[in-house]
């Protein structure tokens, strides 16, 4: 067997039991409601949005229903990662691991593709469900670049998520603290961040009451490239020819490229050097 | 059946460990460093030999540092110093990373949990060690757990998952087979049935380390022993050269009823390490020839009731080898910083 279809296998074993375990069923009808649930929502035809606002195309609708990707699918993804060493560690598992000649590089591949797609096929069912019900509501259906946008981006604030989460875990030595970090994160870049942005705005002398302020628009878009939800929100917001906030297009995908090269960089290292 | 007997010291040497260091990281906060760590237990500056087809025995008390060198050798921690050496087959291998697919490894605890079989459980092991599915099932009916291979592993007893972290540590085929504690939950039968399973491996040129705190569960078993205290090698080598390196061979113990003659002890040719006596019987430890004394007890019409020789006992061996009483011994097991012990010499070519 490869290297590769041996990595992808035990990918596919972790993906397998973590699709089984009751965590990812206590956590179904937190996507179904936060993914298509919004979308169903935001795609109601007598929706008026603050400002008066009414949603247009399909990927603005659906550009609205990510929150319940940001809010609920990266919490999930957190959820099923962040015990993704650590309970190994506890259990003594993973001392047999790492005595295993397979490169850890690779162990640590499989365990970001593996715990991945635990997240990513149930939530990319629900984002098709999502586009269909945008579709059926409206009549207004996104292009296939749009969709495409859509998953991918979905994807990579998943991937993202998975790991930090399971960065947290290779530190963590009891599970306790690997949830703490994780959910930590999530809280800092879901809720917090919105805070931050704020306090260097004001810093900056930039107007922070004012929503349409471009000075303030212009900060708020640079700092959202140093943050996962941010880099998201912008990915999305490509397909978006009325949103601009001086970001161009190519910064955005290369803000992505970091956000995933650098923590599973940093990830095959901590396993590299990992103890039992 | 033996592979090689204890004082075949020309087997093979299949691992070298040569000054080989490895100090756990403990952490030591200061003010503006809260990260910093120093370097805490592990094991210091040892130097062993493991030859083919031997049984070494891993011996020491909590803390000496057993399970530190096992991880060493099993190439899951990192040489911080010295140099490890593997020769298997036609190769020469220089780092620890690349033992791996030698060494089989079975963690001292391993708590086999979730709704996967016996059997998935060790294909995901196999499949990382690119082991073919066959070898998998040969080695559940080789642990005895045959019965129980679609059991989710939830089901299984203390015992049986003790019995399938042998078959984990068997999966590759290793030359070298490093065993931590493996006699912790098995029952006697089991026990006995993994002694010969070891006995067997080693017979066709695996070389074996057992760790153990009981010294009781390597009596019989074990070609060479390694007493380890504090991280240090104190002395390696086949189990009755250690003995009589630390003089602790050649010992006997008798116990009879009645009284035992003291004059009868004075004139003998033995020397007495411990005589206790009271009005139900005695109970004597004696070095020399145990026959010419029993055959004078017997002539004086003293009562034996037992004799035989005096059984390892780890606590004597590390009070010989340290120079220590049993009290500083176990309280120095924890001591984070390392200092040369009170000294046997280690002879590594043996």
């Amino acid at each position: 067997m490869s290297d590769g279809a041996r990595m992808w296998r035990m990918a596919r074993r972790i993906r397998n039991e973590r699709l089984m375990s009751v965590r990812l069923k206590i956590m179904a009808p937190i996507l179904l409601l936060f993914i298509p649930g919004m979308a169903w929502g935001f795609a109601d035809p007598n929706i008026l949005l603050p400002g008066g606002h009414r949603p247009d195309t399909a990927m603005e609708i659906l550009f609205y229903a990510s929150l319940g990707v940001v809010f609920g699918a990266t919490m999930c993804a957190v959820l099923l990662a962040f015990d993704g060493v650590s309970k190994d560690r506890a259990s003594g598992m993973l001392e047999l691991r790492l005595a295993q000649p397979m490169p850890r590089t690779q162990q640590a591949d499989a365990l970001v593709l593996g715990f991945l797609q635990a997240i990513v096929l149930p939530v990319v069912v629900l984002m098709v469900l999502s586009i269909g019900l945008v579709g059926w509501r409206t009549g207004l259906w996104t292009t296939a670049v749009e969709s495409a946008v859509y998953i991918v981006a979905t994807g990579l604030i998943l991937l993202w998520y998975v790991l930090f989460a399971l960065l947290a875990s290779t530190a963590a030595r009891e599970q306790g603290t690997a949830v703490a970090f994780g959910v930590g994160v999530w809280f800092l870049f879901t809720f917090l961040w919105a805070l931050f942005t704020t306090m260097v705005a004001y810093a900056s002398g930039v107007a922070v009451g004012e929503a349409n302020d471009p000075a303030w628009i212009a900060l708020e878009g640079r700092l959202d490239l140093l943050s996962p939800n941010g880099v998201y929100h912008h990915l999305l917001e490509t397909q978006l020819p009325t949103v601009d906030r001086g970001i161009p297009a190519w910064q955005v995908w290369l803000a992505a490229l970091g956000w995933t090269v650098l923590p599973w960089w940093w990830l095959r290292q901590r396993m590299n050097n990992l103890v039992p | 059946m033996r592979g090689f007997g204890p004082s075949n010291t020309m087997a093979k040497v299949v691992l070298t460990l040569d000054q080989v260091q490895h100090r756990h990281q403990q952490p030591a906060p200061r003010w503006f460093k809260p990260w910093a760590s120093r370097p805490g237990p592990g094991v210091v500056h040892l130097s062993l030999d493991l030859h083919e087809g031997a049984i070494l025995g891993l011996v020491g008390p909590n803390g000496a540092g057993k399970t530190t060198l096992l991880r060493v050798m099993a190439g899951i921690l990192p040489v911080q110093q010295g140099t490890v050496k593997g020769r298997f087959q036609s190769e020469t291998l220089h780092h620890v990373e690349d033992l791996r697919p030698w060494v089989g490894h079975m963690p001292e605890q391993v708590r086999w949990q979730g709704h996967r079989s016996v059997v998935e459980a060790l294909t995901e092991l196999a499949d990382m060690r690119n082991v073919p599915m066959k070898r998998v099932l040969s080695l559940v009916k080789l642990v005895g757990l045959s019965d129980r291979g679609d059991e989710p592993l939830n089901n299984l007893s203390q015992g049986m998952r003790q019995r399938l972290s042998i078959a984990a540590a068997l999966l590759g085929s290793p030359k070298v087979l490093l065993l931590d504690e493996p006699f912790n939950g098995l029952d006697p039968v089991a026990a006995r049935a993994f002694s010969d399973l070891v006995k067997r491996l080693a017979s066709k040129g695996v070389s074996v380390v057992i760790s153990s705190h009981m010294v009781g569960h390597l009596n019989g078993l074990i070609d060479r022993v390694a007493l380890l205290h504090q991280g240090q090698l104190l002395d390696e080598g086949p189990l009755k050269e250690v003995e009589l390196r630390l003089g602790l061979a050649g010992r006997y113990r008798a116990a009879g009823s009645g009284i035992l003659p003291e004059d009868l002890l004075r004139s003998s040719e033995v020397e007495v390490l411990e005589h206790r006596s009271d009005g139900a019987g005695w109970e004597l430890t004696f070095r020399g020839l145990a026959s010419t004394l029993v055959q004078k007890l017997m002539a004086n019409r003293v009562s034996i009731e037992r004799w035989g020789p005096v059984e390892p006992d780890l606590v004597e061996w590390l009070c010989a080898a340290t120079g220590m009483e049993v009290d500083d011994i176990s309280l120095d097991v924890q001591a984070p910083t390392m200092v040369p012990l009170a000294g046997v010499e280690v002879s590594e070519d043996e």
